[in-house]
């Protein structure tokens, strides 16, 4: 009999001596490691089930037949007494390297890998100084693409399967997998097939050794010359969580940097490789001006620049009045830039018209739950859904690691549905997809919700739902009409299951919203979570998945027409994006950080404007046909904070040097408003975030220091009733 | 001859069609089973009888029964991906006599409540397989299996799978992987297949000869069964003579026959091929230790060829006489396990690719002294290190025949030729 | 590419074992006996089948080596070489087919005839050396057996090709 266990819920062992209690379950090797003991390891990978194919990690277990044993494969018991140094172990992990060795190349000299490879590490501190081996290597051609971004050098590889395995266990998309058997097998594809995932770049991240490596870094850098920093994704909602490793201040790649709430240790191509812009050549480095209507742009100092604009604002302003004034935000820039620019707009400049490009949301908040629009359940809490629902959505192509959240909840037993109107990466493995008509999410929100008003025991009737839809029976029949009899009674029989789900998560596209016959979009989904009952429980959940890295932030920050930071009505409320855009009333548009020339059919960004500024890292539409253009940083040279998705507010650091002659954006606009009389005191992004803080009760009690490495999510309930 | 179990009616002609099957007592043990048993009272009855598996690992058939966890729904798996080296038995089963282990299987799965079986059969034997699938049709048409069998409430799916060519298969875990439509690699255990194993069922998987055995059990009793054989190994079981004899093939013959008995009796092996001497024998598949001639007189069971320094293995026994080069012979059982490992652990991957080339180069009289030496090393450095036990068995005849024959190992590094066979006493350049 | 028949048998496969998956191994056959090989159509008629990609179906294909990754020849023909059928000669035999058959273990005739293949223990130790044409098994063999052996299958080609009113290609060299 073990000793008597402690009661502290957790299991007690001895570890090289070392007492040590982990929470049943763990595996031995965790527990070492939480121990400060490092057994090696090559095929495990703790984001996936143990598989102990490369008996690396050898231990010793007293009382445990036929020693040694595989530390990644065996859990923890009470009064387990574990030896990580003995002969026969030392021994074992030695044959077990130079069985890696006798077919592996040894070109570490011209591999990526070398200096952050785990085959050279643990052969340096577990290995034989020499090998045995003096017969025939297996060979292959030296590396092989298996996709335009991804090579892969068979002879360096050792077969662990992580990467096989990430494919089959986490991306569920099989594009890399074992090919042939026993001492021919190797990694691979169907032949001619490429490995076409856009999660193809953790494959490359947790392989131990160089066999995979990105065609973007190959033979850019050693690792040791690297400076990596930590931040945060620039290129969509998730906001996953990076490295950037830097050399001599250009970005060389962006490693995960495991945030388990977020990202859960895996990164999309997108985040991994598309950084290019910040390296670009083409990046401006110098403001630039049109010093006569109609002549071109060119460079000027920044002091002509700031003084142009803060006199041609007040001309504006005085000959027609404040509100001739119009600014439009960043979703890419930070919460404290975002806040400062409707700031400078609002107190400097006197205008109500600020705004974003965003989805269509009616009102600043949700009516039947008083919330403002965004998610109402964690990314980890996916995991617990039963029923997921994704509604004119697709994540893989738009917010790409929650569709490994979903899948992870396929996993755990969820049944996805995917309502939408073109094929999506998820139908695969989907429970039932309803394929819709073009424009027709709205159509489908409606009928859903109308389908799940006629259930019984509804957990959370709501009269003033049941009169909105019941009371307009004509739109029930438009969007029948819209979607035919068969997706029309496949959806209903969705709203059936929603209505009787332990926890639906209902999910939709921001963008989707702004799409003809739409404006119902939100308000009726977030309606049909809250009548099935399907919120503010565990994995249940409902809400809009938003475009941009901040885009939440941008309208926490009050970048709405309608709404001062903290969803603050605005009184009066503003012009929005469309109306600033194409109004003749408004003379002059403040850009930072946007592209609305992008969002116009014919492009022209200059429509009975008088004056635009444009604010931004390269010369793009919209800066092109700016009277004053000034030259930006990009994410990784500045400080600030981000909001996520699922409203983590997150800091990202400064990774590289500024580039000469650019500006942050808080910085440009703390000097515009010094120029208009507004002489604020900041000292940084820190000093702002305090004022958030402050005024915002979704970001109550937040400090620069308190973002810490992985982000604070706050939560919208004390907002309800703020 | 002894009065035989499994094989009694292998020969009768026809006995592969259930008309004749049946006028030999066929499905009259599923009869009683079903009319006579609850089914924990069979697991009993096997428990009793002694039965342990033929497969290789000679465990309890009956207690293996007894674990099964209690959830639903559990699956049966017969085992009939017979592909040890020197084995040959299952496929005779089949092909001959397919009604027995269809019988077998019902029985089992009735034992164990089990509601859907599957025969895994080996994929290379395609007539074995045509066999077992006609018999499984009979017996579907015949009411043995499907719903509500013979009236009991009992209702049984069985599925013939074939494989398609991997050793590996053979073993459970590996074949549930396989059946499951996956690559064929062994998986972790625990979980046991008995709580966690086909499509996370609890399931039970026993090999072909196992199973046909069962029948029998049923019809005669436990403790008939278990007058047959040794103390510890009940019964009889199938002996697969092959190599150096005279008259190889399956002999049928109660546990515990002396070894000399198989070889040398006239209704047996008949002798030595040649009336050479003989040099060494393997006694249970190519993944057991090598013993010598001087082991000759060892009984056949469980547990006096484990004292004897080997296992009773799935009984296939090959038998090498003096002409035989050991190392030759080894080399070629060397080459089986690196061409049928699957891959999946380092050890038995990378280290069957290095004995074979060391065994090869020392066959062909370019070897080293230090590499016999090497050879036990790297055997070390596999055995009870790798995932599953094929990187053990890989080791088995290369150590016991250096611990036998190490002399001749050192000759061919010495001489550069074989010591003895058709390429001994030759010039190392002239043989190849 | 296969056939909407053949599709439809393996659909009924999948459907016939608790998990579609499972019906991966004799759908390959199946795609298998219409081209010969796994050809990239059979891999595509598989995966579509069972909801696999073709990676998938290619990394289980690749496992087992009754599929053939190449188009093989109208006779393959696979010697034992495990021990059993070592110890009764089948190296020479092995050696005699090459002779016969002019092709080295392992390759195709380019006449696409034959394909030679050594292939381990086909559990037919008692009646060593043994050889499997099409799956069926030739036992017992002795030198005078294989000799037999061959010249029975070139007079199928002969006939083969007589009826189809031409000589086979390389039927003149055999």
């Amino acid at each position: 009999m073990a000793e008597e266990a402690k009661n502290d819920g957790l299991v007690h062992l001895t570890i090289d001596g070392i007492p040590v209690a982990v929470p049943p379950g763990t595996l031995v090797w965790a527990a070492a490691k939480q121990a400060g003991i490092e057994i090696p390891i090559y095929c495990y990978h703790p984001k996936m089930p143990p598989l102990g194919a490369c008996r690396m990690c050898f231990v010793e277990i007293e009382k445990m037949p036929k020693p040694p044993q595989t530390a990644c494969t065996t859990p923890v018991s009470e009064g387990m007494v574990v030896h990580t140094k003995t002969e026969k172990v030392l021994k074992a992990r030695r044959g077990t390297l130079e069985f890696l060795l006798i077919n592996h190349p040894l070109d570490c000299p011209i591999c990526d890998k070398g200096g952050e490879c785990d085959l050279q590490d643990f052969t340096l501190r577990h290995g034989p100084g020499a090998t045995r081996f003096d017969l025939r290597k297996r060979h292959y051609p030296k590396p092989i693409p298996v996709s335009d971004r991804v090579l892969l050098d068979r002879e360096r590889c050792i077969l662990c399967q992580r990467c096989t395995r990430f494919c089959s266990e986490i991306s569920m998309d099989n594009g890399l997998v074992m090919i042939n058997r026993g001492y021919r097998m190797e990694v691979g594809t169907a032949p001619g097939q490429a490995f076409d995932s856009i999660f193809s770049g953790n494959t490359v991240e947790i392989c131990p050794v160089g066999a995979l490596t990105s065609a973007k870094y190959r033979f850019k850098a050693r690792p040791w010359e690297l400076k990596r920093i930590p931040s945060v994704c620039n290129n969509c909602s998730v906001g996953c969580n990076v490295r950037i490793d830097v050399r001599v201040d250009k970005i060389m790649r962006q490693m995960s940097r495991c945030n388990d709430d977020i990202d859960d240790g895996w990164l999309c191509d997108r985040g991994r490789w598309d950084f290019d812009y910040v390296n670009d050549a083409q990046r401006l480095r110098t403001p630039l001006v049109r010093r006569q209507p109609g002549g071109v742009l060119e460079p000027a100092g920044w002091g002509e620049a700031l003084g142009m604009i803060a006199e041609r604002l007040r001309t504006i302003k005085e000959r027609y009045g404040a509100s001739a004034i119009g600014g439009i935000g960043s979703t890419r820039t930070t919460n404290e830039e975002a806040y400062l620019f409707q700031k400078l707009l609002r107190e400097a400049l006197g205008t109500p018209n600020v705004d974003h490009h965003h989805g269509f949301f009616p009102g600043l908040r949700d009516p039947l739950t008083e919330r403002p629009w965004m998610l109402t359940t964690a990314i980890a809490d996916f995991e617990r859904a039963s029923h997921i629902v994704l509604v004119a959505s697709d994540p893989y192509e738009r917010q790409p690691i929650l569709n490994l959240r979903i899948k992870k909840a396929l996993k755990a037993g969820a049944r996805i549905y995917v309502v939408n109107e073109s094929p999506t990466e998820l139908d695969r493995l989907a429970t039932r997809v309803i394929r819709l008509p073009q424009h027709g999410a709205g159509a489908a929100a409606r009928l859903l919700l109308e389908a799940a008003l006629r259930q019984e025991n509804l957990r959370n009737p709501s009269e003033e739902v049941r009169t909105r839809v019941l009371g307009t029976p004509q739109e029930t029949r438009q969007a029948e009409a819209l979607c035919g009899a068969e997706t029309t009674a496949a959806l209903r029989e969705l709203a059936r299951e929603i209505a009787a789900a332990p926890a639906a998560l209902i999910l939709y596209d921001e963008m989707a919203t702004l799409a003809p016959g739409c404006a119902n979009l939100a308000p009726d989904l977030q309606a049909l979570a809250v009548i099935t009952g399907n919120i503010d429980r565990p994995g249940a959940g409902v809400g809009p998945l938003f475009e941009d890295a901040n885009s939440l932030g941008a309208r926490d920050m009050g970048l709405l027409p309608d709404s001062l930071p903290g969803y603050r009505p605005a009184s009066p409320a503003g012009l929005s994006y469309q109306e600033m855009l194409t109004s003749d009333a408004v003379k002059a548009l403040y850009i930072m950080g946007a592209n609305p020339a992008r969002h116009l059919a014919d492009g022209n960004l200059r429509r009975g404007k008088e004056f635009i500024v444009v604010q931004e890292i390269l010369l793009t539409e919209s800066a092109q046909q700016a009277d004053v253009v000034l030259p930006a940083l990009s994410y990784a040279e500045k400080d600030g904070s981000m909001t996520n998705v699922d409203h983590h507010v997150q800091a990202i650091r400064r990774a590289l040097r500024p580039l000469p002659g650019a500006r942050a954006d808080w910085e440009i606009l703390m000097d515009l408003a010094a120029l208009l009389g507004h002489p604020w005191s900041y000292e940084g992004p820190e000093d702002v975030l305090l004022e958030i803080a402050a005024q915002h009760p979704l970001y109550q009690g937040l400090t620069w220091e308190g973002l810490g490495l992985q982000g604070v999510r706050t939560g919208e309930v004390e907002v309800a009733h703020a | 001859m002894p009065e035989l179990i499994i094989t009694k009616h292998i020969d009768v002609p026809g006995i592969d069609r259930l008309s004749v099957y049946r006028q030999y007592g066929g499905y009259e043990a599923l009869e009683k089973a079903l009319r006579e048993y609850q089914p924990e009272e069979i697991v009993e009855l096997v428990k009793k009888s002694g039965l342990r598996g033929r497969g290789g690992a000679g465990f309890p058939t009956g207690m293996k029964w007894g674990f099964l966890a209690k959830n639903e729904p559990r699956y049966l798996c017969c085992n009939c991906d017979e592909s040890e080296p020197g084995t040959f038995k299952d496929r005779m089963l089949m092909e001959k006599n397919p009604h027995q282990l269809v019988e077998g299987v019902i029985i089992t799965s009735y034992a164990c409540r089990v509601s859907t079986a599957f025969i895994y059969v080996r994929g290379e034997l395609a007539y074995a397989a045509r066999q077992v699938q006609r018999a499984v049709d009979e017996a579907y048409a015949a009411g043995y299996i499907g719903k509500n069998i013979l009236g009991s409430g009992y209702s049984l799916d069985v599925i013939v799978h074939r494989g398609a060519g991997a050793y590996i298969c053979g073993e459970e875990s590996a074949l549930m992987e396989s059946l499951e439509g996956r690559r064929g690699y062994p998986r972790l255990k625990p979980p046991f297949p008995a709580a966690v194993g086909l499509y996370g069922g609890p399931t039970v998987i026993n090999n072909c000869e196992t199973l046909s055995t069962v029948p029998a059990i049923v019809r005669n009793g436990a403790d008939w069964y278990a007058s047959f054989g040794t103390e510890k190994s009940k019964g009889t079981r199938i002996f697969c003579l092959s190599g150096h004899v005279k008259k190889p093939g399956n002999y049928e013959l109660p546990l515990g026959t002396p070894l000399r008995t198989l070889i040398y009796d006239e209704q047996y092996g008949g002798g030595i091929l040649g009336d050479k001497q003989l040099k060494a024998v393997i006694p249970g598949g190519s993944s057991t230790f090598i013993l010598g001639a001087d082991k000759i007189d060892t009984p056949l069971d469980f547990e006096s060829v484990a004292a004897a320094g080997s296992m009773l293995g799935s009984g296939g026994v090959i038998v090498m006489h003096e002409d035989t080069c050991i190392v030759d012979a080894v080399l070629r059982m060397t080459e089986f396990y690196r061409d049928e490992s699957c891959g999946k652990c380092t050890p038995c991957r990378e280290g069957t690719y290095w004995l074979v080339q060391l065994l090869e180069r020392i066959e062909h009289g370019h070897g080293k002294m230090s590499d016999i030496d090497l050879l036990l090393d790297i055997c070390d450095n596999i055995s009870g290190k790798s995932f599953c036990p094929l990187g053990d068995a890989a080791t088995s005849s290369i150590t016991s025949s250096i611990k036998l024959f190490r002399e001749e190992y050192e000759y061919h590094v010495r001489e550069g030729c074989c010591m003895v066979g058709p390429k001994a006493r030759k010039p190392a350049a002239a043989a190849l | 590419m296969i056939s909407e028949q053949a599709k439809q048998r393996m659909r009924e496969l999948a459907a016939r074992y608790p998990v579609a998956r499972s019906a991966v191994m004799p759908a390959l056959y199946i795609a298998q006996a219409e081209e010969g090989y796994v050809s990239r159509a059979a891999l595509e008629a598989v995966a579509e089948v069972l909801n696999m990609t073709v990676d998938d179906v290619e990394s289980v294909a690749t496992f087992y080596t009754m599929y053939y990754q190449r188009p093989p020849g109208k006779k393959v023909i696979k010697v034992c070489n495990s021990i059993s059928c070592y110890l009764r000669g089948c190296d020479a035999l092995i050696e005699q087919l090459e002779r016969r058959l002019r092709i080295k273990r392992g390759e195709t005739s380019p006449d696409g005839r034959y394909t030679l293949l050594t292939v381990e223990c086909l559990a037919s130790c008692g009646t060593a050396p043994v050889l499997q044409v099409n799956d069926e098994f030739v036992e017992n063999l002795t030198p005078e057996l294989v000799d037999r052996l061959v010249d029975q299958w070139e007079a199928e080609f002969q006939a083969e090709g007589q009826s189809q009113g031409r000589s086979p290609a390389g039927a003149g060299g055999c």
